[in-house]
């Protein structure tokens, strides 16, 4: 080891060399980042209700729908009428949109007794302009299913203009220029832009602006707290260096294996300069412990000292990361986990090898490192550590029992979790994309897109039947408003032959009938080229997960009975989506804790070379979870997408200050013997570190408050707390335990 | 001095006039002359066959026979896919259409306002197949004389979806070679490319492609055994004959 230490200050003007030109290598790279908001491309292939989905947004065009809703006092004015208009031109226009429907250019299609006709609903070079033409039109539109809550609201104040986009348009691109546009048009209504591509591009734009502004804060919100803590320059530069250039690193290998931001990952800036700082905190405080006159000695020794418990720290919490790997449903939550877990490792790199390399290149040219004050902190120690030794001696049994009451109280609030899968969630109260959704729903049906998948052959009476029973089916849901499928057109146009709104029994007619569709600018979102591959497109009102889950579980009882060899039946969409998300949030909760549980452990155990004494460590660090778990039921804050990684995390991280209090602890127990002593040693000495790290942690974190995504600002809260939970469960919860047990029996030095 | 520049002046502001009316002029004559060559037969009959493509290059073929009357009147009657065999559309004056589908054995009359609107899953719209003159519809503007052909911008007199037409007409027999439409953002969305061949004593469409540049989809109307002037009669076009 001492060997090792030596090395490493002997080589230490290649190791800055070699940090300089990667950092300067990544930090170019970073040019390249691109962000990612699209959060279907993070569902998973070899899930099939996802693959499908994915499948059926690509080659029906589903997924690349965009919707405006236009909002005032009365639709049915000359006024508004014209201003439709204008926007939908607009939008025809736009590069990249493919088709636009809206109230000026829809088709209207009547039967009349002999035949069909065909014209548009309004005629858009000859808009109503009189009263009575107005209020015909409006009786009218009320008057046809197709219309009401389709793309008029019921109340008639809301109308929706649609329009899909082209495969190949930069969708994101797209929507900017649709929205600038509209803008422009300086229109007195009021607006909201719904569906995928807006969505996409508003979550990117959140995820810019918190990039943008989050990091300075967390920033000068560690550098803060560490130049409170120990009122050295070095003190604040060297561990906020270290976490800046792991970060650079980080997002740098991200950019080179060809990842980009998601809503997830653009925290991992934020968690590694919190986490990644702690290592050199560890690292920088053991070289001020061993202040030596000679400073290489001095160097080598604190090495020697510090390098097993920082690995092990690290490993705990890269192990805390590494576990969303093996449950998580989504892709960019395993992507997450590996990178703050490489992070995590290139943070521990650095401070053991370019932190010891750096103040030994400082320590020539200056003469001297700024002294590390052993005194400052007594006031923590006389206010803070000494009564709470005292306490802990005392009332050893209270404490114990205040904190079983606590964990009672937070294993029943773990039964009022809630998860949340929604996206609109995701946004604060007052942001317009939240404020669309509702609108949306309120007024279209909602915008979650919800597909049946019928294969075989669609022209064959049976299946276009049975469309036509599953779209009956699906309407008795009462947040099913519409349905659409080629088996309703072809109805249709069966109606217009004058043979009553049915599917003929004949293929021969409907072969026929299909000579009037083909070239339906509809037609290619219905039905497949090779006509092997139909669906039904529909909307799902709702985004409570009760109503979800009591829909796709109807709906997929309703396909077993039904699918068979010729016609087989698949469900998805957004709904069917949300609930495979929802369970896996849970079972990926379960598994990923389990697993962290039980590597923090084995590591623990065999980094002490004792069971007991790892089972010892794990205590606070699962009452500290469960505490979590408590506080999140209690106040309603639910597991969604990333508060399901705090309890990892917490624990990845929460584990250090239980290991370094049991590390403590066994260093003044082997001292002098007594464990009562170790104990209130390990306390006032341990207790310090514990308390600056708890609160650098979690101060870092409590940035996240002030992002744009709500889930991000729950994590930000929920990994604070648990910050808070496991120092504290550390400084309280585990010397008791240790102070009980000793009286059971006398707790001696292995 | 002064009553020279005067007079060039003079001279240039008349030639510029002249100029300006001559290509006025000029732009309209190229029109109506095309026009002539499209629809001077009296009535036509041949075979047409519609090939469909896809951006992947799929094809889909569709054939029929086609009998015109004037430029108001025309009968489709589909012969293959067999599917759609005996399938047959009548169109009529006034945006008035009959179709008769043989599995139903009735027909039914499609009246369509909605000109914009594809004809049987074609590249062609309802305003693309009407067969009106040219330069009833739209204002010409002679944008350049090249080689081969005249270039000519058309633009909408009545209600179009297009902003303006570019064609290119053949300088000798003055058919149409290439048309462009561009819609109102002036995109190019569409693009017909025209094959003529001499039948008789009329120019003959061959061969129209028609390439919807947005969908990046392409029709090819092809006529074969085309006759003109074999004397058909408005008896010819009537939901009667129309079911035969």
């Amino acid at each position: 080891m001492e060997r090792f230490a030596q090395k490493i200050l002997k080589f230490k003007w290649i190791i800055i060399l070699i940090v300089l030109v990667l950092t300067i290598f990544f930090g170019y790279q970073t040019k390249f980042l691109t962000i990612n908001s699209d959060i279907i491309s993070s569902l998973p292939d070899d899930d099939p209700v996802a693959s499908l989905y994915k499948k059926i947004g690509t080659q029906f065009g589903g997924n690349d729908m965009g919707m405006i809703v236009l909002e005032s006092d009365d639709i049915f004015k000359t006024e508004i009428l014209f201003h439709v208009k204008q926007i939908t031109d607009s939008l025809k226009i736009t590069p990249g949109v493919s088709s636009v429907t809206s109230l000026t250019n829809i088709l209207d299609i009547k039967s009349t007794v002999d035949g069909i006709e065909i014209g548009k609903l309004v005629d858009e070079y000859n808009l109503p302009d009189k009263q009575p033409q107005l209020d015909s039109l409006k009786k009218y539109v009320f008057s046809k299913e197709m219309y009401k809550g389709v793309i008029i609201s019921e109340d008639g104040t809301a109308t929706i203009i649609l329009f899909t986009l082209l495969p190949d348009a930069d969708k994101q691109a797209v929507a900017k220029d649709i929205k600038n546009k509209i803008e422009k048009l300086n229109l007195s209504e009021k607006f909201y832009f719904g569906g995928l591509p807006l969505m996409m591009n508003d979550i990117s734009d959140l995820i810019k602006s918190d990039v943008v502004w989050l990091l300075p804060i967390v920033f000068a919100v560690i550098a803060i707290i560490l130049l409170m803590s120990f009122k050295s320059l070095i003190g604040v530069l060297l561990p906020l260096l270290t976490a800046g250039i792991a970060v650079i690193w980080t997002i740098g290998i991200m950019i080179i294996t060809g990842n980009e931001l998601t809503i997830i990952s653009n925290i991992i800036p934020v968690v590694l300069l919190a986490v990644g700082s702690a290592y050199t905190i560890h690292v920088l405080n053991s070289i001020n412990h061993y202040m030596l006159k000679d400073k290489k000695q001095a160097l080598i020794k604190a090495l020697v000292y510090v390098a097993i418990p920082v690995i092990m720290a690290a490993a705990t919490t890269a192990i805390g990361f590494i576990s969303f790997v093996f449950g998580a449903y989504l892709t960019m939550i395993k992507d997450f986990g590996i990178f703050t877990a490489i992070g995590t490792l290139v943070a521990l790199l650095l401070s053991i090898f370019f932190v010891p390399a750096l103040i030994s290149a400082l320590s020539i040219n200056n003469k001297e490192i700024k002294d590390y004050p052993k005194e400052k902190q007594t006031i923590l120690s006389q206010v803070i550590l000494k009564p709470l030794v005292n306490l802990l001696f005392k009332h050893p049994k209270y404490t114990l029992t205040t904190w079983s009451i606590f964990l009672l109280l937070s294993i029943g609030g773990t039964f009022l979790i809630k998860t949340s899968v929604n996206m609109a969630d995701y946004f604060k109260k007052d942001n317009p994309t939240r404020i669309s959704e509702e609108v949306m729903q309120k007024n279209f049906g909602g915008s979650l897109p919800v597909f049946v998948s019928f294969k075989g052959d669609m022209q064959s009476p049976e299946v276009l039947k049975m469309m036509i029973k599953t779209e009956h089916f699906m309407k008795e849901d009462p947040n099913i408003a519409v349905t659409q499928s080629v088996a309703d057109l072809v109805e249709q146009m069966n109606d217009a032959m004058g043979e009553g709104k049915s599917i003929p029994d004949d293929r021969a007619k409907i072969e026929q009938l299909w000579f009037l569709l083909d070239g339906q600018e509809v037609m290619p979102q219905l039905v497949s080229e090779g006509l092997d591959i139909g669906i039904i497109q529909s909307k799902f009102a709702s985004v409570e997960g009760k109503e979800i889950e009591t829909f796709t579980a109807k709906m997929n009882k309703f396909i077993q009975e039904n699918s068979n060899e010729t016609c087989k039946i698949e469900l998805t969409g957004m709904p069917s989506v949300y609930v495979k998300l929802n369970n896996s949030l849970i079972k990926s909760q379960f598994s990923s804790l389990l697993l962290a549980i039980i590597m923090v452990l084995l590591i623990v155990g065999a980094m002490f070379r004792s069971i007991s004494k790892g089972v010892y460590a794990t205590i606070p660090i699962i009452a500290t979870v469960i505490i979590l778990f408590g506080f999140m039921g209690i106040t309603g804050i639910p597991l969604d997408i990333a508060t399901v990684l705090v309890g990892s995390i917490a624990l990845g991280i929460g584990i250090d200050y239980s290991i370094h209090f049991i590390s403590g602890f066994n260093f003044h127990l082997k001292e002098n013997g007594d464990a009562d002593e170790a104990i209130e040693k390990t306390i006032m000495s341990s207790g310090k570190a514990v308390i600056i790290n708890v609160i650098s942690v979690a101060a870092g974190f409590l940035v996240l408050l002030f992002s744009q995504i709500v889930p991000l600002q729950n994590f930000g809260l929920l990994v604070a707390i648990s910050m808070f939970g496991s120092g504290l469960g550390a400084l309280t919860l585990l010397p008791v335990i240790l102070i009980l047990a000793n009286r059971k029996g006398k707790i001696i030095a292995n | 001095m002064k009553t020279k520049i005067l007079k060039a002046i003079v001279t240039a502001i008349i030639l510029t006039g002249s100029l300006f009316s001559a290509n006025a002029q000029d732009a309209n004559t190229i029109l109506k002359k095309m026009d002539d060559v499209m629809y001077s037969p009296k009535d036509l009959t041949g075979k047409n066959k519609i090939v469909l493509i896809d951006k992947s290059g799929k094809q889909e073929i569709r054939e029929a026979t086609v009998q015109q009357k004037g430029n108001n009147k025309r009968m489709f009657r589909f012969t293959a896919p067999s599917s759609q065999a005996g399938i047959a559309v009548l169109s009529l004056p006034n945006d008035v259409m009959y179709i008769y589908l043989p599995a139903f054995g009735k027909e039914r009359r499609i009246a369509t306002s909605a000109k914009n609107q594809n004809f049987a899953g074609t590249d062609f719209s309802y305003d693309d197949m009407e067969s009106k003159p040219y330069s009833d519809k739209y204002n010409s503007k002679l944008l350049k004389t090249e080689a081969d052909v005249f270039v000519i911008e058309l633009t909408p007199k009545v209600q179009s979806d297009y902003s303006k037409i570019i064609v290119n007409i053949n300088k000798t027999n003055y058919y149409p070679e290439i048309m462009e439409f561009y819609d109102k953002g002036n995109t190019k969305i569409k693009e017909a490319k025209y094959t003529f061949n001499k039948v008789d004593n009329y120019w003959n469409a061959k061969e129209i492609e028609m390439t919807d540049l947005k969908k990046n989809h392409k029709t090819k109307m092809q006529m074969s055994d085309t006759r003109y002037d074999t004397g058909l009669v408005d008896d010819d076009f009537t939901v009667r004959k129309l079911k035969q």
